[in-house]
């Protein structure tokens, strides 16, 4: 079973990426973090397959956290699910390594077609 | 600045918003119909947009409304009670993916601040009231309004 983390601020959207991914077919193992510096603690005790995590967070934002991911030499498979998803940002995120961005709102399809091709 | 962000763009994002996170595909935000009541015992939840182009994004809604919003995303009954902490991080939420979206119309892209929600809007100085959509959520009026400072 793929083992996932998602990281974001807000315990309702967590709970809402969460559920998407049961609707959207993917019955992960599913842990969670509140904001960039708890996933980086988090993958560091225990790298999961792949990480899923808010962009704008307090304590650590999301690319803070991918950055610092990168740096501790951890090459976690990692995608962006924020409210921002502008060319610029999507583009921040693939130089610094994400696979992809998924941009809120979004719906189990959009999940779909963004994971299904990183999975094959 | 309004240009850039026009009503029917702002009410796209807010429509998304709605059907994906809380409604599914039964599109019920619709636009208010007539004179908006004044609201009895608003709550307001916003984000600010920081960087070259300033602004904000910003809900309103009577609480006992919020509540209703809160308890959609989390799936509750309807007479499950909200606590606080979920009513602020669901509303907030929602405030916080509307904003999101009204900045990546902006020429240039800046940060987003922390959603925020209180009774009270404090002021943004030097702000200018961009778009405000009166709205209809399962017959509740919701307001959506953007401001811009750049």
């Amino acid at each position: 079973m793929i083992r996932v983390l998602v990281v974001d601020d807000s315990r309702v959207m967590r709970q809402i990426v969460i559920r998407t991914l049961r609707q959207a077919g993917y019955d992960w193992d599913v842990r969670e973090a509140s904001n960039g510096a708890e996933g980086l603690a988090a993958v560091q005790s225990d790298e999961p397959d792949v990480v899923l995590s808010d962009w704008n967070m307090p304590e650590m934002t999301g690319i803070e956290f991918l950055k610092s991911l990168r740096a501790a030499g951890f090459g976690t498979p990692f995608g962006f699910v924020t409210s921002e998803g502008s060319p610029q940002m999507r583009e921040q995120a693939e130089a610094a390594g994400a696979l992809f961005l998924i941009a809120k709102p979004f719906t189990a399809e959009g999940f779909r077609d963004v994971i299904e091709p990183v999975l094959a | 600045m309004s240009a850039m962000v026009d009503s029917d763009s702002v009410y796209a994002i807010a429509e998304s918003v709605f059907s994906a996170m809380i409604d599914g595909d039964e599109g019920l935000l619709l636009p208010w119909e007539g004179d908006l009541p004044q609201f009895a015992d608003p709550l307001y939840a916003w984000v600010d947009l920081l960087g070259e182009w300033q602004g904000r994004a910003a809900l309103t809604t009577e609480a006992p409304t919020a509540h209703a919003l809160a308890r959609a995303l989390l799936m509750m009954g309807d007479d499950e009670v909200v606590s606080d902490a979920d009513l602020i991080d669901a509303f907030g939420e929602i405030a916080n993916v509307v904003g999101g979206n009204v900045k990546a119309l902006l020429p240039t892209q800046g940060t987003l601040g922390l959603p925020r929600v209180d009774a009270v809007l404090p002021p943004h100085e030097g702000g200018s009231l961009s778009q405000e959509l009166r709205l209809s959520w399962r017959g509740q009026p919701i307001v959506v309004a953007v401001w811009l400072f750049g």
